[in-house]
């Protein structure tokens, strides 16, 4: 009976399949995977931390300046302890300069300056982020940094740049990153800087293991 | 395991564990990253339109676990085993394209965003699984569910 066992078998490859989609999409779900890395030159902390924070970001979100300095807070009491990644997640809708303020930050950070262009553009953020020309700040840090202008100017339109970002939006999507500042501490998540602190009230107990 | 089975047999169970496993490893690690990883490195190997990457890098990391894990528990093994091999035919013909245009790939995407060999690397590594699906496919029947169900009756 050929035809019954050729039944039998297409019902296993349903079965297995299924099984693999679903174990697969949980895996998706509670992010359990590689992550990717952020580039160099937005990571900060020794590369084996046992403390591992993805900070996905905007640089126009009021609630992402006020987070920024307890990250840097954190990273100054566990200096050999943590690792930040930080991650773009400019909402676009909300704030139509942040992916370009992302792209900014970047090409900064390709010239050594992320974190002094970051600072700058969360320093700034009432002045750029809600104007509906592109905003002259973008520039004018750059030069407050002593950077390449035009070099930063023709790398934020390079592809790979953009790409860096939207590959980053794409990352927090599949995490299931929906608002922003979102911190996910050795797979658990946090949103906003009060769910932050939270978390960090742990970080002893999770040195001590 | 029965008296019948000889070191082919052997080799051919041993191939198919081999093919399968790296398959369902490479598929899940893209499946679990975003599309647009995969549809990245696609578009640097310049022989898709632009707009079918993203189509393609959802689908190609199912059909790598899926074929993969039927391959590990021998279900349709044979067939299994041929669709494996005309993938990495396709695999083969991509990087072969990429390497005598001498184009800038900087990730294979063959294993998601982890760093990725020379592209001449990546063509031999898929020689050598080529090589183990022909055997899987021609010696690979033994201790599989295939095996299983032709012998209940």
């Amino acid at each position: 009976m050929p035809a019954k066992k050729t039944a039998r078998k297409i019902l296993i490859s349903i079965m297995l399949a299924f099984a693999a989609t679903l174990l697969t999409l949980l895996c998706r779900q509670f992010s359990i995977g590689p992550a990717r890395p952020s580039p160099a030159w937005r990571t900060f902390g020794p590369q084996n931390a046992k403390i591992q924070i993805y900070e996905y970001t905007d640089f126009a979100c009021p609630a992402c300046r006020a987070a920024e300095g307890d990250i840097k807070n954190v990273m100054k009491l566990y200096p050999d302890s943590v690792r930040v990644n930080f991650k773009h997640y400019p909402l676009s809708t909300l704030h139509p300069w942040s992916f370009n303020a992302a792209a900014y930050a970047d090409c900064a950070g390709k010239q050594g300056k992320f974190r002094e262009y970051a600072g700058l553009l969360f320093e700034n953020q009432e002045k750029w982020a809600r104007n509906k020309n592109k905003p002259k700040e973008f520039q004018e840090l750059a030069k407050k940094l002593n950077l390449d202008v035009p070099a930063l100017e023709a790398c934020t339109e390079e592809q790979d740049t953009i790409r860096q970002v939207q590959l980053d939006v794409a990352e927090g999507d599949l995490r299931g990153v929906n608002a922003t500042p979102t911190f996910i501490i050795n797979g658990k998540r946090a949103v906003g800087g009060s769910q932050f602190l939270e978390r960090v009230k742990n970080f002893d107990n999770l040195l001590k293991k | 395991m029965n008296e019948k089975t000889g070191v082919k047999d052997l080799l051919g169970i041993a191939a198919r564990f081999i093919v399968g496993g790296v398959f369902i490893y490479a598929g899940w690690l893209k499946a679990v990253a975003p599309a647009e990883e995969l549809a990245y490195a696609i578009e640097t190997y310049k022989t898709v339109p632009a707009s079918l990457t993203i189509f393609i890098a959802m689908v190609v990391p199912w059909l790598e676990i899926y074929l993969g894990l039927f391959l590990i528990t021998g279900v349709f093994t044979a067939y299994s085993a041929l669709c494996l091999g005309a993938t990495l035919l396709g695999f083969e013909g991509l990087l072969l394209q990429a390497i005598i245009r001498k184009l800038p790939v900087t990730s294979c995407g063959c294993f998601g965003a982890s760093k990725s060999g020379s592209l001449s690397h990546e063509f031999i590594q898929n020689l050598v699984l080529l090589a183990l699906t022909a055997l899987a496919w021609k010696h690979g029947k033994k201790l599989s569910i295939d095996s299983l169900i032709e012998s209940h009756d």
